[in-house]
């Protein structure tokens, strides 16, 4: 009687999914069953007809083509982390963007720093206290320019990748995305206390859009990622983000 | 002579894969450290495979191409989560094979295929029936013909079977390395892989 199936000689010619003992028992059949021999013959000829079969080629540019897409993809995602350039190094707090807690914490700062700088302007100005109201004022105002500026560019790496990569691009900027909510809520807290409500107003406008990327889940429909796509090109949203942060770097030169 | 010239490819080889894993080493690690020349030139060093592998998942050229620059930039992303357990080469394949099959969901061709499943699931063995028969220079000059009864038998399997048999049978992968990637059980996978020879079967056959 006959207990090697098709199936085990299957798992025998991949040595895969048994045990020794099995397979030397398949050993000892193969030797003693002409008939186990040319049942194996055949699964052995069939498969290795596959083999025969030559592996799919891609055209000559292609590695070079997937390169080039490539590069763009990846700066496009740097983009959207904090620069390490001069200026950035007075922001290195606000490196620790892509790390939720720590990005909080820096927005916080940022805000407590703040306060303190228009307070510190107002009670302890020597005099002329004028003159020592309007130099905390600008140099309060610069640090939050500085800092919202460098939070705009990683929004704007945000966005640019919600409305251009696939569903699991979207997921895997969840986390970035849920530490720009944080930061957007206390810079535009930061704005309204230093004045600036038009920049305010504007931070406020993309909350929405950051919470939606930060709800993003493998499980969000496709209707509902369509819908954010459609949104972010039908709007103006990336544009506005692009020329906040023109005004802020333009009025950052000015001032230096 | 033969055997001594493929004594000397097979040291050649040996020596080309110790430098290819030599490089591919100091390439992981320095593209971990945002090094974006070093992923270049892992991406120069496995895209073709990969697309080799993309298209036989997708039989298809636009979604394999697609799904290869989607595995290499999900494989950028996820660097730091490279743990050398397996080879980067096993670990970005794996991603690969998953871009492929998010390809396939995208483009709707998830499903399953053209099958006569009652056929070639009922367990029966096959290999006993058919009849024992040397290649023959005859068969040899319808290799063009295997070729395309091949090809359209690797058509009517569904997405699994044929995304099983390629990990297995063209990549090389374990049971265990399939179940993972494809989130089955072994017991699964078997299956899998067992439907999907039956339905090779068919390829050979009509020409003996």
């Amino acid at each position: 009687m006959n207990t090697i199936s098709d199936n085990d000689l299957i798992l025998y010619f991949y040595r895969d999914g048994l045990d020794a003992a099995r397979i030397g028992e398949i050993d000892d059949a193969l030797f003693a069953s002409p008939d186990l021999r040319a049942r194996y013959t055949r699964l052995q000829q069939m498969l290795h007809a596959v083999d025969g079969e030559p592996a799919p080629e891609p055209d000559a540019q292609f590695s070079v083509r997937v390169w080039q897409r490539l590069d763009a993809q990846i700066a496009a995602m740097q983009r959207s982390q904090p620069s390490t350039g001069r200026r950035a190094r007075l922001l290195e707090l606000l490196h620790s963007l892509l790390v939720p807690r720590a990005a909080f914490a820096a927005a916080c700062m940022l805000l407590l720093a703040i306060s303190v700088g228009f307070y510190a302007g107002r009670t302890t100005a020597p005099q002329p206290g004028e003159i020592a109201q309007t130099r905390a004022n600008a140099m309060a105002t610069r640090v939050l320019d500085a800092y919202v500026a460098e939070h705009l560019r990683a929004t704007e790496g945000l966005l640019l990748t919600a409305a251009n990569s696939d569903d699991a691009g979207l997921v895997g900027n969840r986390d970035l995305a849920a530490s720009l909510v944080d930061s957007n809520r206390l810079y535009a807290q930061a704005a309204t206390r230093s004045g600036n409500t038009r920049l305010a107003d504007f931070l406020r406008q993309l909350e929405p859009v950051l919470l939606e990327l930060a709800n993003q889940s493998p499980d969000t429909s496709v209707q509902s990622i369509d819908g954010l796509r459609d949104y972010l090109k039908k709007t103006d949203l990336l544009f506005q983000v692009r020329a906040t942060q023109a005004r802020i770097d333009a009025a950052g030169k000015h001032s230096t | 002579m033969p055997g001594r010239r493929s004594q000397a490819n097979r040291i050649r080889s040996t020596r080309i894969q110790d430098v290819m894993a030599t490089d591919e080493v100091r390439w992981v690690a320095e593209a971990r450290r945002g090094d974006r020349n070093a992923f270049r030139l892992l991406v120069e060093a496995y895209s073709r495979a990969l697309f080799a592998l993309c298209m036989r998942i997708t039989r298809d050229s636009t979604m394999a191409e697609d799904a290869v620059q989607e595995a290499f930039f999900n494989a950028y992303r996820h660097l730091g989560d490279f743990d050398g357990r397996s080879s980067f080469k096993t670990w970005l394949h794996r991603i690969a094979v998953n871009a492929a099959l998010e390809q396939l969901r995208r483009n709707g061709k998830h499903g399953v295929t053209v099958s006569d499943a009652g056929a070639d699931d009922d367990g029966e063995d096959f290999l006993a029936s058919r009849p024992d028969e040397a290649p023959t220079p005859d068969r040899h000059a319808l290799g063009g013909e295997i070729g395309r009864q091949i090809e359209d038998q690797l058509a009517r399997m569904s997405t699994l079977e044929r995304t099983a048999f390629v990990m297995r049978h063209h990549e090389g992968q374990s049971l265990e390395t399939i179940a993972e990637t494809l989130s089955l059980n072994i017991s699964a996978s078997k299956q899998a892989i067992f439907r999907a020879v039956r339905k090779l079967r068919g390829a050979l056959e009509p020409l003996r």
